[in-house]
């Protein structure tokens, strides 16, 4: 293997000599040549660096897909809140939904994780009051997570008015499914 | 001397029962009857030319000054204006139009008013547009014209743009400019969720709206000629531009900085807000009332929507409405109220929505619509409001003619009206 590489710079020199070139372009060949070696090795770092790069995305992506399951998972899991007609206040019934949130939110896998809030309404109304309403009720819900210990810090909310609802049907229903705050869970 | 104070007496008890509303809905003793003569060539683009008419004569009936004879005769355009048809039909008045085209495409139409009781032409009008979408505008052009020489009310808002955001899907929603009529439509702002369009003047050439493809709700002016759209402020939860000052230098916002949704006014020029409402519940749909001196607004602060007033800078609140349990939009003119009230379940249905017109000078109510959801009430003129009407799964702009006390309806074909303004 030494040989062929000897053979095959001897040859190499040969032809760069036998080209009737006198004065320093041997040495600028010579340079180019030193420069040409030096390129590979800059090339294979920046290869490096990029496989590595690769890696990182490789990793991050991984990351980043665990995180939008357990996103996924935890959005899931939460309860959606349903609120009365033209009412902002959280109903009896729908107290062990907003605990159950809490704790939820409070455990392990979502307390690294911000809690967006949405208000929802249904298509009873103007829509300007509607977005006040969604509002109102994804700030009632706000304030009793907090209550029950979910920082205020990583909490955020807003209003859909009825521009988002679950169910389209026109019926009573439907309307009820539509009257709600629900939960989207933030890195 | 007791005669002149029971004559003082009765003028000032006359003075006093007049109420605010009659004077706006008063009705004009004779209505011209009027016919519409159609005299296009048959080369003309024939689809135009029968929505052309067709729009033409619905103007007409929309302005509530004319009486109108619906069988649209074809005539030439030159052609003698003697018509014992139509006097015969008691037909006062004819419109004879005529559209072409010419060498550069635009679409011109040359009108004939004519007497036909005597037969003779009362004027003649030549009208160009440029672009060929936009010929419901010509025909309510040529509707003010005729309307402003028979001496009627003026109807300057029947040519003026509406603009619309209208729901497609669930977040998406599109603004729209188009006229009254929905006959002319232009999508300006597509994709993701743009909501609650205001025109930002008079002259129509720019708006306000929301969007909430912005990681917090965003409020943006749009230059309709120059295409470019500028933030102007932004909130956290909700942001609706509700009313801008007649000089257009202030806005009426409800915003909710703090989770709270409050009516700020907005100075464009020095860029600062003012909390103009603290409830801690809701407080939306600011209004400017009296030069801009005062708001009206929708609060539930009584536990229900209702119509309060307070002036700008004072801290009093003043409940405007006394009737109606869930009063949840409002617009004013001068010292007209025009407001959305939630019914109880009625032989027209259950739970609709109806409009309301009050004065602020006296307890008189009159009831607008009766039948399906009437919301978004918007004050045209002080003898027309605009609003939007669903019933029946469909979303229909609707025009209300306090003079004549009529309501027209002009359905959207696709999707859902969200917000209006005129």
């Amino acid at each position: 293997m030494k040989k062929i590489a000897l053979v095959s710079i001897a040859a190499a020199l040969l032809l760069l000599t036998g080209c009737s070139q006198k004065r320093p372009q041997i040495d600028m060949t010579k340079q180019q040549q030193a420069e040409q070696q030096v390129q590979p090795s800059m090339a294979d770092s920046k290869i490096s660096a990029a496989v590595s790069i690769d890696d990182a995305g490789v990793e991050t992506s991984q990351m980043q897909d665990k995180i939008s399951a357990k996103i996924a998972h935890l959005e899931a899991e939460s309860k959606i809140i349903y609120f009365d007609f033209d009412r902002y206040n959280i109903k009896m019934d729908q107290k062990p939904r907003v605990e159950y949130n809490a704790e939820l939110f409070n455990s392990e896998d979502a307390k690294d994780l911000s809690v967006k809030i949405e208000g929802n309404c249904d298509e009873w109304g103007t829509d300007e009051y509607n977005y006040a309403l969604g509002l109102k009720r994804a700030k009632t819900v706000k304030n009793a997570l907090n209550a029950l210990g979910v920082s205020n810090d990583r909490m955020l909310i807003v209003s859909y008015g009825e521009s988002n609802p679950a169910c389209t049907e026109h019926e009573r229903e439907c309307w009820r499914k539509n009257r709600r705050a629900e939960f989207k869970l933030l890195p | 001397m007791s005669r002149f104070i029971l004559i003082i007496l009765l003028f000032i008890s006359t003075l006093f029962g007049y109420d605010a509303t009659i004077e706006i809905v008063k009705r004009m003793d004779t209505l011209p009857k009027i016919a519409v003569e159609n005299s296009s060539y048959s080369f003309f683009d024939q689809n135009i030319n029968k929505k052309f008419f067709k729009l033409l004569v619905g103007d007409l009936k929309v302005t509530s000054h004319f009486i109108v004879y619906e069988d649209i005769a074809k005539k030439e355009y030159d052609s003698s204006f003697l018509d014992n048809t139509l006097i015969d039909k008691n037909v006062e008045l004819a419109i004879r139009c005529k559209l072409e085209t010419d060498d550069q495409k635009n679409i011109i139409a040359s009108v004939k008013l004519v007497n036909i009781k005597n037969a003779r032409l009362l004027y003649e009008k030549f009208y160009k547009i440029s672009q060929k979408e936009r010929f419901p505008f010509l025909a309510h052009k040529i509707t003010m014209d005729i309307n402003s020489f028979i001496g009627a009310e003026p109807i300057e808002w029947m040519q003026k743009f509406v603009i619309f955001a209208k729901y497609t899907d669930k977040r998406e929603s599109e603004i729209v400019i188009s006229d009254y009529t929905l006959t002319y439509q232009k999508t300006i702002i597509k994709g993701g969720l743009n909501v609650f369009p205001k025109w930002a003047n008079s002259d129509q050439n720019s708006f306000y709206y929301t969007t909430y493809n912005t990681p917090i709700p965003t409020l943006y002016k749009f230059d309709l000629f120059s295409g470019n759209k500028t933030k102007i402020v932004s909130s956290e939860g909700m942001l609706v531009c509700s009313d801008v000052s007649k000089d257009g230098s202030k806005l009426l916002l409800t915003m909710a900085p703090n989770d709270q949704p409050d009516i700020y006014l907005y100075d464009l020029r020095s860029k600062r807000k003012q909390k103009l409402t603290s409830y801690r519940g809701i407080d939306v749909n600011g209004n400017f009332v009296d030069d801009d001196t005062r708001i009206i607004f929708v609060s539930d602060r009584l536990g229900y929507p209702n119509i309060f007033a307070k002036e700008i800078g004072s801290r009093g609140v003043e409940q405007m409405v006394y009737f109606g349990k869930n009063n949840n939009s409002c617009t004013a003119l001068g010292k007209y109220i025009a407001y959305s009230s939630r019914e109880s379940d009625s032989e027209f249905g259950p739970k609709t929505f109806n409009l309301y017109l009050i004065s602020t000078e006296t307890d008189y109510v009159r009831q607008l619509t009766a039948t399906g959801k009437n919301l978004y009430p918007r004050f045209a003129d002080s003898g027309t409001i605009l609003f939007i009407k669903h019933y029946k799964n469909q979303s229909a702009l609707g025009v209300i003619r306090l003079i004549s006390n009529k309501s027209y309806q002009f359905p959207l074909r696709v999707g859902k009206i969200q917000s209006i303004d005129w």
